[in-house]
């Protein structure tokens, strides 16, 4: 019960049910204030009346009229007096002791009741007007009924303020109650995710509240630092999957150096270490760097670039690695391809698409590099054995190799550099089939991509 | 004054690093003094200015030492400074240049790089430019875009062009694969292909015609090195 009482809900309730009561205060006491003034103004109004029209009455008469209206007064809440010119009662029912002012105007006064058995003083109303023969007329009327209907009401109001009050407190109670166990629920939910179960989402309801909303903003939140981690967890599997590899061979390489027992042998194998140090360390620069790329971090370096220009560049470096392969190599670049870029980074991303390019067309085939297309800003296309469809999705992951690629040199991270590289440019890197071949297109923006990939 | 004879200076906060690099220099014939705080650097610069070359770590303590750079341009000196760091992203990178630093080398590193990039700060601060290199046989005009060896015309393509270039203005120094990619194809990113290789290969058969002595040597494991005294191939 004391948990009760200092919840929330119940707080929320009472504040709720004490605003309820005081509005039907104010109501109930508006209504009062009405019936009992209304009432009041009408008693006197009529009494002024009477008693005016009662001045020139002769006194007989109006004694019978009186005694008539005493007669008829069941409800003994008419009191009158009339009194000669010498100030003698000559008939009414109004205690002595009762001085009204003579004027013709009403008075509020407390009185005993006209009967002497009522025990209770009332307030009553009174007007004593004076005669055209010089006697006195006092006529009241007593407000012990206005008081009784307002005494009603204020028992009325007393009846009807506690089953307000204990619904107020019910209905308040539960419908914050089931505010805050939702509430709960997401604070719930929210702390097991602190605590580690990261795959928790905060309960929505499913409709479109303030709340929901909330929930559902926090649940998007949610999952893009679940990928983040997910991706980070994989740099680092991939740096250490890829380290241990090379590591494997130099550890395997010096050893038998050192066993050994030619000099020559120990700087040859020493050297080769070298080499696989080298590789190791240029897949932990290249994984760090896609990290970086994605985090997005370079966009502030962005410039006015010729995209045909950096075809060129990227061309000229590796042209003559695929002629050394035996590969035809073809540029077309004629006009300038403007872009808001980062020369290095695309520099960087379209010779990879190139050097993929050679590495996996045979000798004898074309690498095509073309810019500034209809269908897409840069295109590197090959004759080569193409990508099976299943796998052109996969290609672009990091260390993805396919299948027919097993026997190629390489780490498998160009391509995913490629990719990350261009989406960092807000462009699409999309994969397609040359029949024969595979081409690689980077398009502007994803919006602007239907129509490519032959 | 010969390369040889400018002073080095290393500022390096890392002592087992401090100590491999003192005694790579000195198996390559070179010494580099390293300097026990930011004060001596200031002073070594200060006094000596671009007759000597700076190595530097990017991170002296949790301090940036690219504040000691940027202080050192502010004052107008123009010592030759290489960052090394262990922070490799491109920003940083940028960023060491942008503070002054002349060259960027991230850890870990081959010593040969390491000394290779020093000699070519070194002989960029001789720096006047000129038009007509000479090494032994081999005359490139950077005015009329001619090369000649001997009484021979060669005709270069012009990447192999700012190859030979490039080779001629480093003669008797080696230049490593890294640097080539950098100054001549502005190529930053690392690379698993041999295509530097491949270009060497082809500017070498121009060069060296049928039974001339090989001028570009390569140097195992990190680079090429052109020399004015021809050597026969390895």
């Amino acid at each position: 019960m004391s948990t009760l009482l200092r919840s929330t809900a119940f707080r929320i309730a009472l504040v709720f049910a004490t605003a309820l009561v005081a509005t039907t205060y104010l109501v109930f006491a508006l209504v009062y204030f009405e019936v009992y003034t209304g009432n009041v103004a009408l008693v006197r109004s009529v009494l002024r009346d009477e008693a005016t029209k009662a001045r020139d009455a002769p006194v007989e008469t109006l004694r019978r009229q009186l005694e008539l209206r005493l007669t008829q007064d069941l409800r003994h809440i008419d009191y009158v007096g009339l009194y000669d010119a010498a100030g003698r009662e000559t008939f009414g029912n109004v205690a002595p002791a009762l001085r009204i002012p003579v004027d013709g105007a009403t008075h509020l006064v407390r009185t005993a009741p006209p009967q002497p058995d009522a025990w209770q003083s009332e307030n009553a109303i009174f007007v004593a007007e004076r005669r055209a023969d010089g006697g006195t007329l006092v006529l009241g009327r007593s407000l012990v009924y206005v008081d009784q209907l307002a005494g009603a009401m204020q028992r009325a109001f007393a009846a009807a303020i506690v089953p307000i009050v204990v619904l107020a407190l019910i209905v308040g109670t539960i419908v914050s109650m089931r505010a805050l166990r939702r509430l709960n629920a997401i604070q719930q939910a929210i702390t097991r995710v602190m605590q580690g179960e990261l795959e928790v989402r905060l309960p929505a309801r499913g409709s479109s509240d303030d709340v929901d909303e909330l929930v559902r903003a926090v649940n998007r939140m949610l999952d893009e630092i679940v990928r983040l981690l997910a991706q980070i967890k994989s740099v680092g599997d991939n740096i250490a999957h890829d380290l241990r590899a090379p590591l494997a061979v130099m550890r395997a390489r010096l050893e038998r150096g050192l066993a050994g027992s030619s000099e020559a042998q120990l700087r040859h194998l020493a050297g080769e270490a070298l080499g696989d140090l080298e590789r190791a360390m240029t897949t932990v620069t290249a994984l760090l760097r896609i990290s970086e790329l994605e985090n997005g971090l370079r966009r502030k370096a962005f410039a006015p670039l010729d995209l045909a220009a950096v075809c060129r560049d990227a061309f000229d470096l590796f042209e003559p690695l695929g002629e050394a392969k035996g590969l035809t190599m073809m540029l077309v670049a004629p006009a300038p391809v403007p872009v808001s870029g980062d020369g290095d980074l695309m520099r960087e991303a379209i010779a990879n698409l190139i050097d993929n390019a050679i590495k996996f067309t045979p000798a004898g085939g074309t690498v095509h590099v073309e810019a500034g297309l209809d269908a897409a800003l840069v295109r590197v296309r090959d004759d080569g054995p193409g990508i099976a469809p299943h796998e052109r999705e996969r290609i672009l992951k990091r260390f993805y190799r396919a299948e027919s690629a097993r026997d190629v040199p390489g780490v498998g991270l160009g391509l995913s550099m490629a990719t990350t590289i261009v989406e960092l440019h807000g462009f699409e890197l999309r994969v397609g089939d040359a029949r024969p071949g595979a081409v690689f297109d980077i398009v502007a923006g994803r919006a602007a991509a239907a129509a490519v990939a032959s | 004054m010969t390369a040889a004879s400018r002073p080095i200076y290393l500022y390096e906060d890392d002592s087992a690093l401090a100590g491999e690099i003192v005694a790579g220099f000195a198996e390559a014939g070179l010494v580099i003094r390293p300097l026990p705080s930011e004060a001596e650097v200031m002073e070594r610069a200060g006094a000596e200015g671009p007759s000597a070359t700076l190595v530097m770590d990017r991170m002296i303590g949790d301090r940036d030492s690219l504040e000691i750079v940027a202080a050192l341009r502010a004052t107008g000196n123009r010592v030759p400074v290489l960052v090394i760091s262990s922070r490799a992203s491109v920003d940083d990178r940028i960023e060491g240049l942008k503070a002054g630093g002349d060259d960027y080398l991230v850890k870990p590193f081959a010593m040969g790089e390491l000394i290779a990039r020093v000699a070519a700060l070194q002989r960029r601060a001789d720096g006047e430019p000129r038009t007509r290199l000479v090494v032994g046989p081999l005359v490139l005009d950077r005015l009329a875009r001619t090369v000649t060896r001997g009484s021979r015309e060669i005709a270069l393509l012009p990447r192999e062009f700012s190859l030979l270039d490039y080779l001629m203005t480093h003669a008797g120094q080696t230049v490593t694969r890294a640097m080539l990619l950098e100054d001549v194809w502005n190529y930053r990113a690392s690379t698993h292909t041999n295509v530097v290789d491949v270009h060497v290969g082809n500017l070498r058969r121009k060069i060296d015609a049928e039974g001339e002595p090989r001028l570009i040597a390569s140097v195992r494991g990190l680079g090429f090195r052109l020399d004015a005294t021809p050597h026969d191939g390895e």
